[in-house]
């Protein structure tokens, strides 16, 4: 999960914009999906500024992003007043422009252009609407296999760099469970193994998962030294690393 | 949001560019405003390179049109504010919340201004 917190003013919206709509992408909605996500956090946050605090003392709002099992899910969190959506008429879009009711937009928009919305409150929490999108059904194909990826090099400060924008390029395509094959490695620096690290943070980012495979024991030992096996998957071959990700499914 | 105006025989012509959202709207309600304050009530909006509206454009929109169709000179003529050129984001947000039948969308400013 990533967030970012603001002051609930003005200067917050484009802000907010920039970064969901990086985020969006990154999960792999397409460009319309996108531009509506983007248009609903507009809403919701919106509706943070003008509504829960008072103009001259804004107070701060949070939003996060996860993507979790072809899901793309937001929540923007404040601290301000309680929001109720109960007490906001829901617009009759089809009344003359005589009868038009000019609010109560926003939250219409929202639950058109997501596909779940839900509100909370609690006395402590504060507000929490949380907003998510479906990822579109044709996912890439590489989404849901199990892709294996075979280091074929030392992973040191010089590698390291080439085995970032290797495993990225898959990333990128869809994939998401992934097994590195490290049974040609022989050697691993601190510097191969922050972007193993990386790999790893950006795949949970994305809802998937990072297994390690088949090392060899001069690098196993520099995960054992640091601590780092109980931060990483590693299994003994690369059949075990794929059946491990079959059996959690 | 950057906003060309420009002053026709009977019409203003007002292009809307780049985002109008809750932080660039009022900038759009004051221009109108401003028109409606010297007598000037047949607008047109110019959309053809609005990227984004979010809600509090859309009000601008709606309470500008009820003012300005309040403006009658007699039955048949008077104020408006008609829209020309909808990119295919914006109608979508049109659709979404009937703007669609609420407002006259003309598809090219020509054709708009001579409307009125």
């Amino acid at each position: 999960m990533e967030s970012i917190t603001l002051t609930a003013d003005l200067d917050a919206l484009a802000k907010i914009s920039a970064f969901i709509t990086a985020a969006a992408e990154r999960c792999g909605l397409d460009e319309r999906a996108t531009w509506q996500v983007q248009l609903a956090v507009d809403e919701a946050v919106t509706n943070v500024i003008q509504h829960a605090y008072d103009p001259d003392q804004p107070g701060d709002l949070t939003l996060s992003w996860q993507c979790h099992d072809h899901r793309f899910i937001v929540t923007v969190r404040d601290h301000g007043r309680q929001f109720d959506p109960s007490t906001v008429p829901v617009p009759d879009i089809t009344s003359p422009l005589e009868e038009r009711q000019v609010g109560g937009l926003g939250i219409y928009l929202i639950t058109r252009l997501m596909d779940e919305v839900h509100f909370e409150f609690s006395p402590q929490g504060g507000n929490l609407l949380t907003m998510v999108k479906y990822l579109p059904h044709d996912q890439p194909a590489e989404a849901n296999e199990v892709v294996v990826i075979a280091i074929n090099d030392r992973i040191d400060a010089l590698t390291a760099p080439r085995v970032s924008k290797l495993v990225n390029e898959r990333i990128s395509n869809g994939a998401r469970q992934v097994v590195l094959d490290l049974s040609n490695v022989s050697f691993l620096s601190s510097s191969g193994l922050r972007a193993l690290l990386l790999i790893r943070k950006e795949l949970m980012t994305l809802g998937g998962e990072l297994r390690l495979a088949a090392l060899q024991p001069q690098v196993y030992e520099v995960f054992t030294i640091t601590g780092f096996t109980q931060v990483f998957n590693i299994h003994p071959s690369v059949s075990e690393a794929r059946a491990a990700f079959s059996q959690r499914r | 949001m950057e906003l060309n105006h420009r002053r026709l025989n009977r019409v203003d012509l007002i292009e809307v560019i780049g985002r109008v959202d809750a932080a660039s709207a009022p900038q759009l309600k004051q221009l109108i405003e401003s028109l409606f304050a010297d007598g000037r009530y047949r607008i047109v909006l110019d959309l053809s390179r609005l990227e984004y509206i979010s809600s509090p454009g859309l009000r601008v929109l709606i309470e500008a049109r009820k003012k300005a169709r309040d403006w009658k000179i007699t039955d048949l003529e008077g104020g408006d504010i008609r829209i020309a050129n909808l990119p295919p984001r914006i109608k979508e947000v049109f659709d979404l919340t009937g703007f669609s039948s609420l407002f006259e969308i003309y598809g090219d400013t020509v054709e708009a201004v001579g409307s009125f």
